[in-house]
């Protein structure tokens, strides 16, 4: 129902700049997420699309409608998009119903129209017995809901959704996320979500821009990112990842951290690199070419979350459940490694960037 | 591609934007150099001028436009009747007539010689016309009535003919000039014709300004300069305006020029040189607060430091040598100390039983504290009066029933320094309590919870944790009371100036009333409060880094509750035992009073019993006056001074707008200056000298209750639109709504609250006030509080305790319409 096109977006607050050269286009009815640690320049570059700050520089359209470029600037109350805010700014001194239906009164529409389309997105958000209701005797959730039926009762073509669950807890927030998601499905507009959950991008997402520092470090679907990173930032930020320094030699990798074990390898880089492995894809095999001795293991029910080491390096395996019942402390063990990731060595690790999920 | 194109032509549009507004600011500032320069000059074009009111400068203007309508419509016609020869013969009887009426020749020979050519005729005329104005022969009303009557043609030959008469003296003279010419006598008949001539020509709208050229240039040579200004038109209307009001034109060119250097100083850390429209505001607020607040301030120090515009100390030295003043200086600090230290030591423990603990009735306790800080403080002290005067007052008469002692006074003295120190601790005690139990409920409950963890005693978290914690309200809170007791005027004024206690603040207003030497005396005394003030204002803020102010404010959360097990009902007692000392027994006497004849006897006896108090303050259209003076000029300060607030709030919670903090920093100033001080500076520069003359109006009262309680009203405006988080408004935007509709229908409501009752903070005191209005006072703009101070001193005491009740049933009736129109979230 809407795109987004946005082009050589940059914006600075004086000499920091937090978002630097952004050119993409969201398509109609796409499920975009905007990824990132805090501070990336995700909730700058949603705030632009809404308006509510100017790009220092570039251009923003929506429906290939010029909104913020050069002299033009349209501002938020004539955008006609719909918002939730992290906060869901749900207005105190106003009920339920009047909350939700403050877009329609400032359209003058009819009272009758009003009252239709306010019930049809309480019902949509399961809050219609509470049309009367003031908002602080909402719990959490349902306040959150609220502000999401505000946003949709204008049939805004794009939504836009400023970390909106993260106030919630762990049960709520699941089950608000397939909500979401299911609404945008149903309504087929174009959602902007800005998060700093992985879990939640991952989930909802048609496509997510993993962004760092103001800069887009990958786009893609949430498999295409989760399986191919294409840089140390991008595997580490999405789900959970060990790094270890290794050099390229005649066909393997040597470790020399771990004692010089090698894994094989006949990808395309030379010299010092740095592996990535998802402790998910490390397994027990009497086979491996790794050797180690299992220092710790947490029995987290559906998971053995495991430490082995390995010369002097500590390695995380996560593995079925079964194996707590048939390995114990102290043990020497073998390790496969599959769905490793090479890069070169920049020195990323060293740095290790500061990543608050 | 395309886009970076467009940047790249954006550019240079861009650039030259600074510079325009770079030029746009240096002719701005050139102009108002130029508007200082003129004023300068006007002034000094006053001063050479001789004339003895500026008022002179707007006659001599508008009579030069009647001179030359005079010369065009009337004179000139009728001297183009007559034939040449006699038309020059008239001319030369004019320049003698002129010569004759200057009476200095030379001077008029100096200006006769400067006129020749093509205009010399008429010239010559319209100085005659202008100097007969005032010097001619006597035109009497019965003369000029017949003469204006006469219709336009028989006027015109009227002139013609009283005119040619002038040459030809043989020829009839006109009938209507035959009385002048008789009186004139044979010598002045020809000034007599061309005076008839002229008066057919004189318009009876330009009276005002001949009369005032009469009164205001009385000196001969200034009178010849004002013909020659008249004649040649030399004032244009601007003219005569800057120089009529050359003062407000050098103030207004300094401001503007100020104005200028502030926005170019913004403007340069902002960066972009774009002129934002919020600057503008911050401008007109600062430009109200630099006029009313800072210059009077400025000015009244350098006033202090160059008595007779050369540096010396001699004031202070012979300020501060004199007894009594040593005697003020040294009642005010240990006043104001003891005050302090007394306060505080009263107002921590209750703070702590009333915020923290489950002592009985702790909420009413609370309000009831609380609103003593909404009493006027003269009230306190004249019930205090009352209880401890040492003849009759009623707690000494019960002492010497009591303890059986003789009927000499005593054993208690109310009109002594410790009387004063008690009084001032009843009613200051409540700033240092509400700055406490703010912190107090504000404070983190795990904090201390996590002191009895680790094996704590109650007691022993008080003194380890809480106290600590609450050292910086603690201190600033007890700063706040030594201000408000060095700075009081009301108490001392009631309870010392009877026993010869004096303070800085009663001396500073002692000095006033004597004069013009007595005010320089006034401007030493008050430097001495200003200093002090400052440096508590210093301390508190610089030096605690934390700013504490008294504020009311929303709810908060729930503090833990310590339990006071058996101590809780002897704690609520001695709470309620001093309740009633300090709130009830003060009260019930002012009530009490109000009802009786004789102060000295019980109200309960049958002859001492009287409603005519009650009946003669309601009854007495002064008093009802005074009233009405109080209502208006208080809701007037409250009025404008909400909407700074509110501006001020937004500027501060909204924007990141540069120069924002200092119109802040000024109302923080102007709330912390001592009233005493703020009004003895309006005093010195708002009565003319500075071309602002508001002395004696109702506006000096209102704007000095604006700089003293603007504080109040913003700190609450900016604590509610803190606590609104902007995503509310942001969302009624994306919403659609405009920034106005945002404004009333999300942030009004929700602050409207917080609003209301910054009104009433600034409305209260204000209301009430006595120390800045016992300077600024006039005969017409007396206020109720002042009025009450003047019955007390002059008339009767139960009287003014009847007024007094009725300023406290006032005070709590507000308060209560405050919490009705809050919806109970607000009450003071």
């Amino acid at each position: 129902m809407a795109t987004v096109e946005l082009k050589h977006i940059t914006k600075s607050f004086g000499d920091n700049t937090v978002l630097r050269e952004f050119s993409q286009t969201f398509q109609d009815g796409e499920f975009i997420t905007l990824l990132g640690p805090s501070g990336c320049g995700k909730t700058t570059m949603l705030r632009i699309i809404a308006g509510f700050e100017k790009p220092t520089t570039g251009e923003l359209y929506i429906d290939g409608q010029l909104v913020s470029g050069g002299k033009t600037f349209v501002p938020p109350e004539k955008r006609g998009i719909g918002m939730v805010f992290q906060s869901y700014a749900v207005w105190p001194h106003m009920n339920v119903f009047n909350n939700v239906a403050y877009p329609l009164t400032l359209k003058k529409t009819p009272k009758a129209e009003i009252q239709k389309q306010v019930e049809r997105v309480l019902q949509i958000v399961h809050l219609t017995q509470y049309a009367k209701r003031l908002p602080n005797q909402l719990s959490g959730g349902q306040q959150q809901r609220v502000a999401l039926a505000r946003a949709l009762v204008a049939a805004p073509g794009l939504l836009l959704l400023d970390e909106p669950l993260s106030n919630l807890d762990a049960k709520l927030r699941e089950s608000m996320r397939f909500e979401i998601k299911e609404i945008q499905k149903q309504l087929g507009i174009t959602v902007v979500y800005v998060t700093h959950d992985q879990t939640e991008a991952m989930a909802m997402s048609d496509r997510i821009f993993l962004i760092n520092r103001g800069v887009v470090q990958q786009s893609g679907t949430p498999e295409e990112i989760y399986n191919h990173p294409v840089n140390q930032f991008v595997a580490d930020f999405l789900g959970k990842v060990d790094f270890f320094k290794g050099e390229v030699k005649d066909g393997s990798i040597v470790f020399p951290q771990m004692g010089g074990q090698a894994l094989p390898y006949d990808g395309p880089r030379t010299g010092k690199v740095e592996v990535a492995v998802r402790p998910e894809n490390i397994q027990f095999d009497p086979e491996g070419p790794l050797q180690g001795v299992l220092e710790a293991q947490y029995y987290l029910g559906d998971v053995d979350d495991c430490r082995v080491r390995v010369g002097e390096t500590l390695v995380r395996v996560i593995t079925g459940g079964y194996a707590y019942k048939t390995l114990k402390e102290g043990d020497r063990v073998r390790l496969s490694v599959r769905d490793q990731m090479v890069f070169d060595d920049d020195g990323m690790l060293d740095e290790k960037l500061q990543i608050q999920t | 591609m395309v886009s970076g194109s467009t940047v790249q032509k954006a550019l240079p549009r861009q650039d030259r934007r600074p510079f325009v507004t770079k030029v746009v600011l240096l002719i701005l500032f050139l102009c108002a150099l130029a508007i200082i320069f003129m004023g300068i000059h006007g002034i000094r074009a006053f001063d050479a001028s001789g004339f003895s009111s500026e008022a002179a400068f707007h006659a001599v203007h508008v009579l030069a436009g009647e001179t030359d309508r005079a010369w065009q419509e009337q004179l000139s016609p009728a001297l183009s009747q007559l034939d040449a020869e006699t038309r020059s013969g008239v001319r030369q009887a004019a320049k003698d007539l002129l010569i004759n009426a200057w009476e200095d020749t030379d001077a008029a020979d100096a200006v006769l010689g400067e006129i020749s050519g093509e205009k010399e005729e008429s010239l010559l005329w319209k100085l005659l016309y202008a100097t007969y104005l005032t010097r001619g022969p006597k035109v009497s009303s019965s003369v000029r009535k017949t003469l204006s009557a006469l219709p336009d043609s028989d006027a015109a030959a009227f002139r013609t003919d009283t005119l040619s008469c002038v040459v030809h003296p043989d020829s009839e003279v006109p009938e209507a000039a035959i009385s002048l010419l008789e009186k004139a006598g044979s010598e002045e008949r020809d000034a007599a014709l061309v005076q008839a001539c002229f008066a057919t020509c004189l318009k009876d709208s330009a009276d005002d300004a001949v009369n005032t050229l009469k009164k205001s240039v009385r000196d001969a040579s200034a009178q010849l300069k004002a013909y020659r200004m008249i004649a040649l038109g030399e004032v244009s209307f601007v003219w005569q305006f800057i120089v009529s009001n050359s003062r407000s034109v050098i103030l207004s060119g300094i401001l503007l020029a100020a104005d200028i250097l502030l926005l170019t100083f913004l403007m340069m850390g902002d960066g972009t040189w774009i002129m934002d429209f919020k600057w503008v505001m911050i401008l007109i607020i600062v430009d109200f607060l630099l006029l009313f607040q800072l210059m009077p301030l400025v000015y009244m120090l350098i006033k202090a430091f160059f008595p007779d515009t050369t540096f010396s100390l001699e004031t202070f030295s012979r300020l501060y040598t004199y007894p009594l003043n040593l005697d003020a200086l040294s009642n005010t600090l240990i006043a104001a100390f003891s005050t302090m230290i007394l306060g505080t030591v009263l107002a921590f423990p209750l703070a702590w039983l009333v915020g923290r603990t489950n002592l009985y009735g702790k909420k009413f306790f609370r309000s009831l504290f609380v609103l003593t800080y909404m009493v006027p403080p003269y009230v306190g002290a004249m019930a205090w009066l009352r209880l401890l005067n040492p003849n009759v007052g009623t707690i000494n008469q019960w002492l010497r029933v009591l303890f059986a002692l003789s009927d000499d006074p005593g054993p208690l003295n109310i009109y002594s320094l410790p009387g004063m120190i008690w009084v001032l601790t009843s009613f200051y005690y409540p700033y240092a309590f509400i700055t406490i139990s703010r912190a107090m409920e504000k404070m983190d409950p795990s904090l201390e919870e996590a002191s009895r963890i680790s094996g704590s005693s109650p007691v022993k978290t008080v003194l380890t944790v809480t106290l600590p914690m609450m050292l910086p309200s603690l201190i600033s809170g007890a700063l706040l009371v030594f201000v408000a007791a060095a700075s009081c005027y009301g108490i001392p004024s009631i309870i010392g100036s009877p026993g010869r206690v004096h303070t800085v603040t009663t001396r500073i207003v002692e000095y006033v009333s004597l004069g013009q030497q007595g005010m320089n005396d006034a401007t030493g005394m008050a430097v001495f409060l200003m200093v002090l003030a400052v440096l508590i204002l210093f301390i508190s803020d610089v030096l605690l880094a934390k700013r504490q102010y008294i504020t009311v404010s929303g709810k908060s959360v729930q503090p833990a509750i310590v339990d006071l097990g058996k101590w809780r009902t002897p704690l609520t007692v001695l709470v309620s035992l001093f309740a009633v000392v300090v709130v009830f027994i003060p009260f019930a006497t002012i009530f009490a009073t109000s009802f009786k004849v004789d102060v000295g006897k019980s109200m309960l006896r049958q002859d001492n019993f009287t409603l005519s108090n009650w009946l003669t303050i309601f009854g007495r259209g002064e008093t009802i006056a005074c009233l009405k003076n109080s209502l208006i000029f208080a809701a007037v300060a409250a009025t404008v001074g909400i909407v700074i607030a509110c501006t001020m709030s937004y500027l501060l919670q909204r924007t990141a707008i540069r120069g924002r903090k200092i119109p802040d920093f000024l109302i923080t100033l102007g709330s912390g200056t001592p009233s005493v001080v703020i009004a003895l500076s309006l005093i010195m520069t708002m009565k003319g000298n500075f071309g602002i003359n508001i002395y004696n109006t109702a506006w000096i009262l209102i704007i000095a209750y604006m700089i003293k309680y603007l504080m109040m009203g913003m700190r609450t405006v900016v604590s509610a639109m803190s606590q609104i988080h902007v995503s509310l408004e942001e969302c009624s935007q994306i919403s659609g709504a405009s920034w106005l509709h945002t404004m009333f229908h999300i942030t009004g409501p929700l602050i409207f609250p917080s609003v209301a009752a910054g009104w009433f903070l600034i409305f209260i005191p204000s209301f009430y006030e006595l120390s800045m209005t016992t300077l600024l006072y006039s005969t017409t703009t007396k206020t109720i509080g002042f009025q009450l101070y003047e019955y007390w001193t002059f008339t009767s005491q139960p009287m003014s305790c009847a007024m007094a009740f009725g300023i406290l049933l006032i005070v709590v009736f507000l308060n209560f319409v405050l919490n009705r129109l809050t919806k109970g979230e607000f009450s003071i």
